[in-house]
């Protein structure tokens, strides 16, 4: 039965016009998201209003879910998504209803300094303000409205994907083919192209390197994954949850540490036994600044770098020793792995066809819009990696064309 | 056992500065230089310079801090004898001895990315790399200790075999001393360590020799745009002849911190930053103005107590630029310093302008004078003939 994506649009009709829609709104930090009607306004120039099929949650999401200023809400929270054009503002080209997309947080507008040099994918022109804007990208306004109160609803990472429509800056917007099944594309738009591409991209794993990974969530998975596809010898897992040995196995896990089993050691001394001096590479992928400074003492000396993927959210200072620091090492963050969005999920789609790059096993978990909710539970309780959560009458297109 | 045949195999006594305690001034006293043990050699020094390193350990109360100690590794010598197994270098051989092991041999030494030989790894230790004994006493028998296995402060010195590198004789020798340490630790960082690119822009922190030296070697590199920081305003126009575009003083930045001033300057940040000096809060500064997207940020400075550095983990995150650190400005010693004598005979590198000042080994303790007092960058200390 052939699908194709036009069968995903809806009518033409809506084009110009508000759209009433549903979303999963959240009022207060913290609290359950509320799935209500919601008015979505047509896209303004260089925005794309997209109709989403799937979108998944990412820990991203919940640390916003659970910021405590008041101006943050409400606020359509989700980050990670597939989506469909619907309609399309002025002075956009190149993108026609119908396409299918994948929204990004990280910018790309292929034009400034930043996004023309090979060595960086911070988009100087938009970069920073998405991440912070409460409105769309270019104006500040938002696009949502409280389909009963008509109150503003403000928008997140210029994504805002926990809802069945949402408007978007072309820079945002990452074009993605028919031939990868939605629902493993969801997964590029955020999490495991900032694992992968974190090896890849922003550490460049040689094959036969030692790599070690603390956390093991989608991201510190996405990562292992990463270097083994790169041929790295050894890759390391460090986390609380002794079952994610057994899952990262099928991304690559060679080893596991514990670190309330290791007794006085430090995970650090450990990692430097098991590689005789320190990893090649060291990847923190939790957001804790005491975890970064413990990944960086994990590298080996003369050329060990340490990719820091996490976000320290309570502003604690990476602290590191100059003495380490001297003898060669290296440390760096990384914003979407390294990846220039427009560029490189295309290569990440082609590997996954080619079956080098393995995404099924990071979808644990599906639920409907209605029950959104339940994958935030599922995540607090360290059950899911990516748990889908499917807007109505979507799911029939994970079959690919 | 290979050498001069009046003293080959014979321990040698001769003049050299000794620091009998912290913050001591150093005394010339004669002592005894064993001959070579296997894996070395033995070197008579033509001429040594003194690095704020030396200065350092004559102060220094804890350890890697030890007493008495002949400090100094900045020098050229000739080798007078050589012990077993020595090959590559005979007798009547000019080198420069260093404080990096380089084997050749070992992972790291085969390594484009790592200067730091794992065959004999840098530690800083009172005795030679290969077993924890001296070749120096004094009259009284008692043990001298070395200073970074070179002790350059003596007529007479050891070495062991993977530390040195042989330097034509032709070459002038107040020169190639100052490849063994600071003006090769500072042109490495820039070339080596950072990779400067044409057209660039570069900050330094710190413009003493190495920070001098950094900005000479992103000067080679192409870079455009050389901003210097210090707390001594003489030193814009010193570095002016290597290549410094730019200054900044701490103290006259007002409100702004030196971070802010080279963010406005730079729209956005330098390329590449330098923090020679060795303190915490400038490693951090230097971090803050650095780029994002592509930036780095070199560390070659190391405060005594070792401070821990600090930084923003949302500016390390989102900045997505490098911080790294490198000794000997990340030097492979064999390869590179004869890469960098023929810059200098091509006129490339600048090496003269580093000699401010020269005196004879007796007045040792001026060249520490003028060092502290900032009035010079390399004083050049020559033994007697």
């Amino acid at each position: 039965m052939e699908k194709n994506t036009q069968e995903a649009t809806p009518p033409t009709t809506t084009a110009g016009k508000i759209i009433r829609c549903k979303a999963a709104i959240c009022r207060n930090p913290g609290e359950a998201l509320v799935v209500e009607e919601i008015e979505v306004e047509p896209p303004k120039a260089w925005e794309v209003r997209l109709k989403i099929l799937c979108t998944s949650l990412c820990h991203s999401d919940v640390t916003f879910w659970n910021m405590k200023p008041r101006e943050l809400f409400p606020r359509i929270l989700g980050h990670e998504a597939v989506g469909v054009v619907e309609s399309v503002g002025e002075k956009v080209e190149g993108w026609r209803e119908g396409e299918r997309a994948l929204p990004v947080f990280a910018a790309d507008c292929e034009d400034c300094r930043d996004c023309r040099s090979a060595k960086s994918n911070i988009c100087a022109s938009f970069g920073r303000r998405g991440m912070v804007g409460l409105g769309m990208l270019r104006d500040g306004t938002s696009r949502f409205r409280d389909g009963s109160t008509g109150e503003v609803l403000h928008h997140f990472l210029g994504v805002s994907s926990f809802s069945e429509y949402t408007v978007v800056d072309v820079v945002n917007l990452v074009k993605i083919g028919v031939d990868i099944p939605v629902d493993k594309a969801c997964l590029l738009s955020c999490g495991v192209s900032t694992g992968v591409g974190a090896a890849w991209k922003a550490a460049e794993v040689e094959e036969g390197s030692t790599v070690a990974i603390f956390g093991l969530g989608a991201v510190g998975l996405a990562v292992a994954e990463g270097a083994r596809m790169r041929g790295a010898s050894k890759i390391i897992g460090v986390d609380l949850n002794a079952d994610k040995f057994e899952l990262g196995k099928q991304f690559g896990l060679t080893d596991f540490i514990n670190p309330t089993t290791i007794g006085d050691k430090r995970v650090s001394e450990v990692i430097k036994e098991m590689t005789h001096g320190g990893a090649d590479y060291c990847f923190e992928c939790i957001g804790l600044a005491s975890l970064m400074a413990e990944a960086f003492s994990s590298s080996r000396e003369g050329w060990g770098k340490t990719v820091i993927v996490g976000i320290e959210m309570h502003g604690a200072p990476l602290v590191v020793s100059p003495y380490e620091i001297i003898r060669g090492r290296s440390i760096c963050g990384t914003y979407f792995g390294g990846l220039k969005p427009k560029t490189h999920i295309s290569l990440l789609v082609k590997k996954y066809l080619d079956k080098e790059l393995n995404l099924d096993p990071f979808i644990t978990h599906e639920v409907g819009l209605k029950d959104i909710n339940r994958a935030f539970e599922l995540l607090a309780e360290g059950q899911s990696l990516r748990c889908l959560i499917w807007m109505d009458g979507c799911k029939q297109l994970t079959v690919p064309a | 056992m290979n050498g001069n045949s009046s003293t080959a195999g014979k321990p040698i006594r001769c003049k050299a500065a000794i620091c009998r305690k912290a913050g001591d001034r150093l005394v010339i006293e004669e002592v005894i230089v064993a001959p070579p043990s296997r894996h070395e050699l033995r070197i008579k020094i033509i001429c040594t310079a003194l690095c704020q390193s030396d200065v350092i350990f004559s102060k220094l109360v804890d350890p890697p801090a030890i007493y008495p100690r002949i400090l100094g590794h900045e020098a050229i010598g000739v080798v007078e004898s050589i012990g077993e197994d020595v090959t590559g270098v005979k007798p009547g051989d000019t080198v420069i001895p260093t404080f990096m092991s380089d084997c050749g041999d070992c992972a790291d030494c085969h390594s484009e990315k790592s200067n730091l030989c794992s065959t004999l790894p840098f530690n800083i230790t009172p005795y030679m790399p290969r077993e924890d004994k001296t070749r120096f006493t004094d009259l009284n028998g008692n043990p001298l200790y070395h200073l970074f296995y070179i002790s350059s402060f003596s007529e007479y010195t050891v070495v062991d075999k993977n530390y040195f590198v042989k330097i034509d004789p032709s070459f002038p020798p107040d020169r190639a001393c100052l490849l063994s340490c600071g003006v090769a630790t500072g042109v490495g960082a820039a070339w080596r360590t950072a990779e400067v690119e044409p057209g660039t822009t570069v900050a330094v922190f710190g413009l003493g020799t190495i920070g001098l030296a950094a900005a000479e070697g992103a000067r080679l590199c192409g870079a455009k745009r050389i901003i210097g920081v210090d707390v001594n305003p003489d030193k814009f126009e010193m570095g002016k002849k290597f290549g410094l575009t730019d200054f900044v003083n701490p103290k006259t930045c007002g409100d702004k911190s030196v971070s802010e001033v080279i963010l406005e300057m730079t729209n956005g940040g330098a390329d590449y930053c330098f923090e020679c000096v060795g303190m915490a809060s400038l490693v951090e500064e230097a971090f803050a103005c650095c780029r994002h997207g592509w930036g780095k940020t070199v560390v070659l400075g190391v405060d005594k107590p070792g401070t821990p550095l600090k930084f923003s983990s949302t500016d390390v995150l989102r900045g997505h630029k490098i911080l790294t650190g490198a000794l000997y400005g990340g030097l492979k010693a064999k390869r590179d310093v004869p890469i960098l004598c023929k810059r200098y005979l091509d006129k490339e590198l600048q090496l003269d302008e580093f000699v401010t000042h020269s005196v004879k080994f007796e007045e040792i303790n001026k060249a520490f004078d003028l060092l502290e007092e900032g009035k010079s960058l390399r004083c050049v200390i020559w033994m007697d003939k």
